[in-house]
């Protein structure tokens, strides 16, 4: 793929970050973010919204130690 | 199986009531967290937790031996919740509006700016996660759902498909939407750095 714009990057950007591209289109994506520094913002801010929900999910979970003690006490009459 | 976990499956098989409160009170807190991610309504998140449970004790005897018991109820937990999510009447929307918007020449229309600080960095801050959450929260239902299930549960494209019923062409599509649509929404908080 040459001469690679904006919009053809950004169309496939998931693509590009899970590395399934062919090595030719790739390349072309490459090329494009060398020369184009808001879609090289636009990849690194995609990435990072990624981490961010993956991060805050994990620290949530860190802070979520107990579950509430009504709901254990309900959970445990189902069976009683 | 752990070890741990193939003892308590046979408490559990066995009718041990102390091991299915064992079980309760291990797991209940991280699948609530779960059920909340998915339904963003606390008591129906807590409900799910309830039916969760109900359900793995009646199927405790197709416990699959080589799994895990914390897989087995996380799996069990995703389809509670999807099932409440279901029956709610939710209206559609798109996310045209927060996808970015091109020239005729293929350029963007506003050019992109770095973040200054990585994801790891923000979220040492303490209103961090809530500003995620809330962002999350904004999406349209669909592809909320589809982000939900894929980038923070991790489930498999596969299994995210069939559970939504949809392709997995279009689950893909989907999930790039939603990842750019909730980038468009945090875009002015990490700029400011919040």
């Amino acid at each position: 793929m040459s001469h690679v714009t904006c919009i053809e990057l950004i169309a496939f950007l998931d693509s590009y970050v899970d590395d399934e591209l062919d090595a030719e289109t790739r390349n072309g994506f490459d090329l494009h973010l060398l020369v184009c520094p808001s879609c090289r913002a636009y990849l690194a801010s995609y990435r990072e919204t990624i981490e961010l929900v993956r991060g805050a999910a994990e620290r949530e979970e860190e802070l979520a130690h107990d579950a509430p003690a009504e709901l254990i006490e309900a959970v445990k009459k189902v069976r009683r | 199986m752990l070890a741990d976990d193939g003892s308590l499956i046979e408490r559990l098989r066995t009718g041990d009531d102390f091991a299915f409160e064992e079980l309760v009170e291990h797991h209940a807190a991280p699948l609530l967290a779960v059920t909340r991610r998915i339904l963003r309504d606390e008591e129906e998140a807590r409900d799910a937790v309830q039916e969760t449970f109900v359900a793995a004790f009646r199927s405790i005897g197709d416990f699959n031996s080589e799994s895990r018991v914390s897989t087995w109820l996380h799996r069990i937990a995703v389809n509670c919740a999807l099932m409440k999510l279901r029956v709610r009447a939710r209206r559609e929307k798109d996310v045209d509006a927060l996808l970015p918007s091109f020239e005729a020449d293929g350029h963007q229309q506003q050019s992109s700016v770095s973040w200054p600080e990585t994801a790891e960095d923000i979220l040492q801050r303490e209103q961090a996660c809530a500003l995620v959450r809330q962002c999350i929260d904004q999406l349209p239902e669909p592809y909320r759902i589809v982000l939900v299930l894929r980038d923070i549960e991790q489930l498999p494209a596969d299994v995210v498909a069939e559970k939504l019923n949809i392709t997995r062409d279009n689950l893909k599509v989907k999930l790039h939407r939603a990842r750019q649509a909730l980038r468009t929404l945090l875009d002015p908080h990490m700029r400011g750095v919040m």
